[in-house]
């Protein structure tokens, strides 16, 4: 009886055993099947991918804007457009003679290694090679050498005096040691911004880690503004700038957990003139469309309040912006009178041809300005086209009438690239072949002055010149939107769009990422 | 088909006609931009509502309708005559000139027709010309397959070689002795024919390889509309619906009038006819 009970007793405890080493292979299995602790990230929504993360050379809105996160620039712009210290502040030691001496705490790249000057050399240095065809070359070339006295300390000796040079120094600085070997910064950024690079799987999605406190972001590029919204209202995306129909906006406004934040833009919207053309040519052509785009309805009804009316390049509230300049308005019997004299009547029409990108909102403010320039009799042709073919007439001068928007315009530098009569394309952007000698006398007189509060008024006198002569029939600066969810809270807009408001943004209560985390961040 | 089908249907396309033709004499202004109805819902002045530009999305309707109309009759027409006469007379001439035009064929239905057309129409720019012609030269390839296989299959007729026989002149053969028993599947053909080209034309103009803004077509409210779906589905709803009952109706009445003509079914009255008896 004893050998079955000893038996039984044996099994029993093996199988207590077994069950034992099972329940840990099991719990073993379970944990090693579970991921790793969900990460809440903040999605942003992009209409358009960044091209190019490597500072030197992107130039694309999106590319600029996530840049300004990953990399430090000596030099920062402040809300009136005047260069401010950011990782160094400066000295002028002479007229073309620049000492800049980098912040004693700054970061370090965010591979470990010591932003110094040596770095700053090697950046700009990289730009004003021909061969690397940075589009940033140009606004630097007047630089003659640089060195480095110390590795705290970097000199610039400049071909000719320019006070305002300082602010030409934002590009990012890269490390000098990577630089060295190709490291390709385009697609793996290394810098020493406020935000870490993390991975950039796909072309639609991005992620960067915010030094401060750990906090990840994910850029994800969602192209239909109608899918972009529905995304943010389904809690797929967090938050989104810009890039929207005005109606969309507005009705993003009547929903609930969202809020929609404006704040005036710099971004400047204009009517372009070819006046190498036999019509447009003529000031009294350009004066009568002038008088004949009613502007204000257009910022009201189709633009919902989002834009105001601009009458020169910079903004009022910029240190060299039209100040107290005339607005132009809108007058169809003076346009009418003004056609008139020009030669043109019912039985001899004024016929223009109107370019336009394919974008959907700019055919609609092109189709507006059709219908409102056919009350004064002008017969105008819309023709859209998509982007590469758009921008190559305008270069090219193949055009009547074209709009545009300049972006990111901060330094008055500018004026000399679109209005001076040396700056035709390609060399310049003077896409409509004005040339005034008393705007190329004002552009060098306002640069010969070593003073930047001299220059202002020259600068001012200029674009009240430049609304005289109306090269371009300024339109508006449209309106920055930022649309977010309501638990998105400390984003503050930037006048030029730029994403510096993630520095602070952060998310009040903190939610738990649901199941489908790491499969939501693919959907773009 | 009920009588009312047919009934419903037949007012569907005379409406479309009749709009198509009476559009320009009709008090409309589709372009007329009133930016304070922007995406207003319909009312009492604009009954379907207003687009994204303050127009009467009825007065565009109108418009859009005599562009669909014009599009897809131009198409068929010139389809069905260039496939028609290409078919017709490979077929009956045989030889190298059929093996060539069968090649043809071969190569234009390996493609998918619409991208094709979508493919010519990039080439050749925007405009309702345009689109004519890239959807005509897609369109012609179902007629001459059809053409080329009935004569085919009536080349060898008694009445055929009589007018050989006779000295008959093979284009007068082909035209008077041939195309008239060939022209009823041809007509059944054309009739779906226009519901597949108003549905090319609302495509390609959905891509804006159609008419130009401002001018109104129904694939282009469509592709204007939908970026307002939320906010405003009355610009989505009413050129949608248009198309879908105007290619309903075609094909409703396409399918009677191929029931009408196909011998092989018995109707009331009528003797049942064999099909070996040919038409």
């Amino acid at each position: 009886m004893s050998f079955p009970s000893a038996s039984c007793a044996r099994f029993v405890a093996q199988w207590r055993t077994a069950r034992q080493w099972g329940g840990l292979v099991l719990l073993l299995m379970f944990t090693a099947c579970s991921s790793p602790p969900p990460v809440d990230t903040i999605r942003m929504g992009l209409a358009s991918a960044p091209s190019s993360l490597d500072p030197r050379v992107a130039t694309d809105a999106a590319s600029e804007r996530i840049n300004r996160l990953l990399y430090d620039r000596l030099v920062e712009l402040d809300d009136a457009g005047m260069p401010v210290p950011g990782i160094a502040r400066w000295e002028r030691l002479g007229p073309d003679h620049y000492r800049f001496f980098l912040a004693p705490r700054r970061r370090s790249f965010h591979d470990g290694s010591r932003l110094e000057s040596g770095d700053v050399k090697a950046t700009i240095e990289f730009v004003l090679e021909p061969g690397n065809g940075s589009p940033f070359r140009t606004a630097l070339s007047l630089i003659e050498r640089i060195e480095t006295p110390s590795s705290e300390q970097v000199d610039f000796f400049l071909r000719r005096p320019d006070p305002l040079f300082p602010a030409y120094l934002g590009v990012g600085i890269v490390p000098a040691e990577a630089a060295a070997r190709s490291h390709p910064f385009n697609s793996r950024p290394l810098g020493s911004g406020p935000f870490r690079f993390v991975d950039w799987p796909t072309e639609g999605r991005l992620i960067l880690q915010r030094l401060r406190d750990g906090q990840h972001f994910s850029f994800v590029l969602v192209k239909d503004p109608s899918v972009r919204i529905m995304k943010l209202l389904r809690g797929e995306i967090d938050m989104l700038q810009n890039d929207l129909p005005p109606e969309l906006a507005a009705f993003l406004g009547r929903q609930q957990g969202v809020v929609v934040a404006r704040a005036p833009g710099t971004n400047f919207s204009y009517i372009g003139f070819n006046l190498m053309n036999p019509d447009t040519a003529r000031l009294q052509v350009r004066r009568a469309v002038a008088h004949a785009i009613d502007r204000d309805a257009i910022i009201e009804y189709l633009m919902q309040g989002g834009a105001r009316p601009a009458q020169a390049l910079l903004p009022p509230e910029h240190w060299a912006g039209g100040k107290g300049l005339e607005p132009l308005e809108y007058d169809p019997p003076k346009a009418r009178e003004l056609l008139r004299e020009a030669g043109y009547g019912p039985g001899h029409p004024l016929e223009l041809e109107y370019k336009t990108s394919s974008d959907p909102f700019r055919i609609r403010i092109a189709t507006i300005i059709q219908s409102q320039l056919a009350r004064v009799g002008v017969s105008v042709k819309v023709r859209s086209y998509d982007w590469g073919t758009f921008f190559g007439d305008i270069k090219a001068g193949r055009f009547q009438l074209y709009s545009l928007t300049w972006v990111g315009i901060r330094t008055p530098d500018l004026f000399r690239y679109i209005f001076h009569s040396s700056s035709l394309p390609p060399g310049g952007a003077n896409r409509g072949r004005y040339r005034s000698a008393d705007a190329d006398r004002l552009i060098e007189a306002a640069e010969a002055v070593d003073d930047l509060s001299r220059q202002a008024p020259i600068y001012q006198r200029l674009q009240a010149l430049v609304l005289v002569d109306l090269p371009y029939l300024p339109l508006w600066y449209e309106d920055q939107i930022f649309v977010h969810r309501s638990d998105i809270t400390g984003y503050d807009i930037a006048a030029d769009g730029n994403y510096d408001g993630l520095l602070k943004v952060k998310r009040s209560v903190e939610r738990a990422p649901p199941a489908s985390d790491s499969q939501r961040d693919n959907d773009g | 088909m009920t009588r009312f089908g047919r009934m419903l249907s037949l007012l569907v396309l005379f409406l479309w006609g009749l709009a198509a033709l009476l559009a320009p004499a009709l008090p409309l202004h589709p372009e007329q931009i009133d930016l304070q109805q922007i995406l207003t819902g319909p009312n009492e002045a604009a009954w379907l509502g207003s687009d994204d530009l303050g127009r009467s999305i009825f007065d565009r309707l109108v418009m859009g309708a005599r562009t669909s109309f014009s599009v897809a009759i131009g198409v068929v027409v010139i389809s069905a005559i260039i496939g028609t006469l290409l078919g017709a007379f490979a077929g009956y001439t045989g030889g190298m000139a059929d093996q060539v035009l069968i090649r043809v064929i071969d190569i234009f239905l390996a493609f998918p027709g619409i991208l094709l057309a979508i493919a010519l129409a990039g080439v050749m720019g925007p405009g309702m010309d345009n689109v004519i012609i890239a959807l005509s030269v897609v369109g012609w390839v179902g007629y001459a397959r059809l053409a080329r296989a009935q004569v085919l299959s009536l080349k060898q007729r008694d009445h055929v070689a009589a007018a050989i026989a006779l000295g008959t002149g093979r284009v007068t053969i082909v035209l008077r002795h041939l195309l008239p028993l060939i022209a009823s599947p041809l007509i059944v053909e054309a009739t779906f024919g226009i519901a597949s080209m108003v549905i090319a034309e609302a495509g390609l103009s959905f891509l804006g390889l159609g008419v130009q803004p401002p001018e109104a077509s129904w694939g282009s409210m469509i592709r204007d509309g939908a970026r307002y779906m939320l906010i405003a589905p009355h610009m989505v709803l009413a050129p949608g619906i248009a198309v879908m009952m105007v290619v309903l109706a075609v094909n409703l009445l396409g399918d009677r009038l191929r029931d009408y003509m196909d011998v092989r079914i018995l109707r009331p009255g009528h003797a049942p006819v064999s099909p070996s008896r040919g038409p």
